[in-house]
């Protein structure tokens, strides 16, 4: 299952219940059922579910269909583009799944031939997806053209199964898709049953078994190669191989085809991931002509920003991050990003960012379209600021304050230009400290007493640089230093590769700088600058 | 107010009386030879102070460091500005936390800020200026012209922050609306402090500081 990067967070939905971790310890040469306690016990816990699949053949032609004339979706198939699917108009000229496209162009000169695009088909099943949320709790996208519902609880609100399924022929044909619809107790069987091209309907799990076992392994989706090697054997149909010896199966043809038979069977839990449609805002404002004045552009953007705080107040929720898209009638669009520290909804707020970097951005051509999309929309935290005059040190209006310049910051210069800094206890002088992304987890812990070091220098150098040396005297800026104070041992850091064995001194050089240098102890024993008093 | 007399106003060059009154008491510097030659008694509060030195790691830091550990644990002001925040901008090498933490800075209240480049270095010491936030804001600019340093100064007044420009000896020559102009000079002897200019103070020389 594809995961989906604009899922709403903090949602689990590993769903269908029952011992999951039961599957693990399955024993694959015992006959098939009644196993243990806890399968039986699955099972019947499963008996209650029913699943209505969706399949859609002709996706590809649906999902990428531009125009009323005759349409062929084109696949590239060894360097030939050849038809994969052609619609009621074009076979009826002759044009035929497997021709060559200009085979199919000399039959129907007409014909429009659509490359095959998978995001675009992904897209049209995500879009059907949400619309049958409507029918079920429980939507689920199997492969590339499998809708899986769970129906169970819907049947009384939708007045029965008939009804249901009626409703969603319905609905399905008015959204153009020619989908074949099969209704069984575990989420294979109806998708093998719906792939049969059967208008099966099997409620009662003690029914399934003997419907399964007629079907052709065709509509199975394994691959062709194993089809065919089974086909060979004389192994035709889903009976067939479950008559097969199951541990000869499992050598011969892999354990997960013995586990897809049994899970479709029933005697085997199938947890299934529901699908949510994503809480992500979306608008776009469409100019009837091309435009260049910025100050309406932020305007536009203004507009929709006030939408989007709406869309957010409405369900109580923030978003972190924001994307402007400035669509130009040529070329690929302007965009530009956003990010807050913390869960924002407030229009005035992204506003003054968008200030920040609006000024920054150039737009090569004029702007025919302005589109908002939020990130990732998570529950707002309201947070209660103090009144004015009771402001104390660490209180709410300090911490928004400063998050806020924070922001402003980051908007113009990027993220990892804007840092803080945190003491972590080591001795190791180059990793005794850390930075800190300001956008990411706030709360910086500090060591609550200073660790006991010597006096340590105020700058740092990023890497230590090797002095030259001079009869065992370190040279800085051609001058030979004279060490004022140490030498103090740091040898520690053994237990990773990054062990240190150093002497450091406090050096002075004619110029009146304090330097800290250090002595390798380990190699040769080379002499390096690591930092300065300043 | 016409827009002619505006713009004369405009003028560093020209020096008015009224920003002298009600001058506050300065950020004492830690060392009271300094202290006793500046107005104020210390750093010059909301405005910009520039440091002029040969290169950096000459002791320029140490030098601030009791003033900067004083702002730092400082509660807040009567009008709830922000207490003790301090941005670096542009740092010419690492400030290593230890060690600030051995000066006695508090860690959570401070800011690194490595713009790539040299406008945005102006421009986030101003914003860290002006937001309120910040206590102190050190800056090392690579250039900073009359006008730039203005900026400064306004932000400093407008957030109510001590804004501190660091800067190559060259810039000696440069007009700058800096409150206060040092130069460093440091030899093995010790750091000799020239104040080249000090707003409501005199010119001076301090042969041995540090």
């Amino acid at each position: 299952m594809k995961s989906r990067a604009c899922r709403p967070p903090a949602m689990p939905r590993d769903a269908v219940p029952t011992a999951g971790a039961v599957q693990q310890a399955l024993p694959l040469a015992e006959p098939a059922p009644p196993r243990t306690p806890l399968v039986t016990g699955a099972s019947a816990a499963r008996a209650e579910r029913l699943w209505f699949c969706i399949w859609l053949p002709n996706l590809p032609l649906e999902a990428s269909r531009t125009s009323d004339a005759p349409t062929a979706v084109v696949e590239d198939q060894h360097g030939i583009h050849r038809v994969l699917l052609a619609d009621p108009e074009a076979q009826a000229a002759g044009v035929m799944p497997g021709q060559a496209a200009n085979a199919a162009l000399a039959l129907l000169p007409v014909l429009q031939l659509e490359e095959r695009s998978l995001p675009r088909e992904q897209q049209a099943l995500e879009q059907l997806a949400t619309w049958a949320e409507r029918f079920s709790s429980f939507v689920s996208i199997a492969g590339h053209d499998v809708l899986l519902l769970e129906i169970a609880g819907s049947l009384r609100l939708f007045g029965g199964l008939r009804a249901l399924r009626q409703n969603i022929a319905k609905g399905l044909e008015g959204l153009g898709f020619r989908a074949m619809l099969a209704i069984a107790p575990t989420p294979l069987a109806a998708t093998w049953l719906a792939r049969s091209g059967q208008r099966a309907c099997i409620r009662d799990a003690a029914n399934l078994a003997p419907v399964l076992r007629k079907l052709p392994l065709a509509c199975l989706d394994w691959p062709t190669a194993l089809c065919e090697a089974l086909g060979g054997m004389g192994v035709m149909t889903v009976g067939d191989c479950l008559r097969l010896p199951r541990e000869g199966f499992t050598r011969r043809f892999g354990a997960e085809r013995l586990l897809e038979l049994d899970r479709a069977l029933g005697h085997l839990p199938d947890p299934r991931t529901s699908w949510r449609a994503p809480e992500c805002f979306c608008a776009d404002y469409e100019m009837t002509e091309e435009q260049t004045d910025r100050e309406l552009l932020l305007n536009i953007c203004h507009e929709l920003l006030l939408s989007h705080e709406q869309f957010l107040l409405a369900r109580q929720l923030g978003t972190q991050r924001i994307c402007f898209s400035f669509f130009h009638l040529k070329g690929a669009a302007t965009e530009l990003r956003l990010g807050c520290a913390r869960a924002e909804r407030t229009a005035h707020r992204w506003f003054e960012l968008l200030g920040i970097r609006f000024e920054q951005l150039r737009l090569r051509d004029p702007v025919i379209a302005v589109r908002l999309r939020s990130g990732l929309a998570q529950p707002l935290q309201a947070e209660t600021e103090s009144l004015v005059f009771q402001g104390k040190p660490g209180s709410q209006l300090h911490r928004f304050s400063i998050t806020q310049l924070a922001e402003r910051l980051i908007a113009r210069i990027g993220d990892q230009s804007v840092q803080a800094a945190t003491m972590v206890a080591e001795h190791r002088p180059h990793y005794a400290w850390r930075s800190q992304s300001l956008l990411a987890d706030w709360s910086s812990q500090t060591l609550d007493e200073p660790a006991q070091y010597l006096q340590r220098p105020l700058w740092m150098l990023p890497e230590p640089a090797p002095l030259p040396v001079d009869s065992g005297y370190p040279i800085h800026r051609g001058s030979r230093l004279r060490l004022v104070d140490g030498p103090e041992r740091l040898e520690t850091g053994w237990w990773d590769e990054d062990g240190i064995s150093r002497d450091y001194y406090t050096a002075l050089n004619p110029e009146g700088m304090r330097l800290w240098v250090f002595r390798n102890r380990t190699r040769a024993p080379d002499w390096y600058l690591h930092g300065y008093f300043g | 107010m016409s827009s002619s007399l505006d713009k004369l106003l405009e003028n560093p060059r020209v020096w008015r009386g009224r920003e002298q009154v009600g001058r506050q008491a300065g950020i004492a510097t830690g060392y009271a030879e300094l202290d006793k030659h500046l107005p104020g008694g210390g750093w010059p509060p909301d405005s910009l102070t520039e440091v002029l030195t040969t290169r950096y790691g000459i002791g320029e830091l140490r030098l601030l460091m009791p003033a900067l550990a004083q702002l730092s644990n400082e509660a807040p002001r009567q009008d709830f500005t922000e207490p003790g925040w301090i941005a670096w901008v542009a740092p010419p090498f690492q400030p290593y936390p230890p060690a600030l933490q051995q000066c006695g800075i508090d860690l959570s209240r401070m800011l690194i800020v490595r713009p790539k480049e040299a406008d945005e270095i102006l421009w986030s010491a101003e914003q860290a200026l002006s937001s309120g936030t910040c206590a102190a804001v050190l800056l090392w600019p690579d250039t900073l012209d009359d006008q730039g340093s203005r900026r400064l100064q306004l932000a400093a007044e407008k957030g109510r922050s001590w804004a501190v420009a660091f800067r190559p000896l060259a810039a000696r020559r440069q007009p700058s609306a800096a409150a206060l102009r040092l130069e460093l000079q440091s030899n093995t002897q010790g750091m000799r402090v020239h104040i080249l200019k000090s707003r409501g103070g005199r010119p001076a020389v301090i042969p041995k500081l540090l």
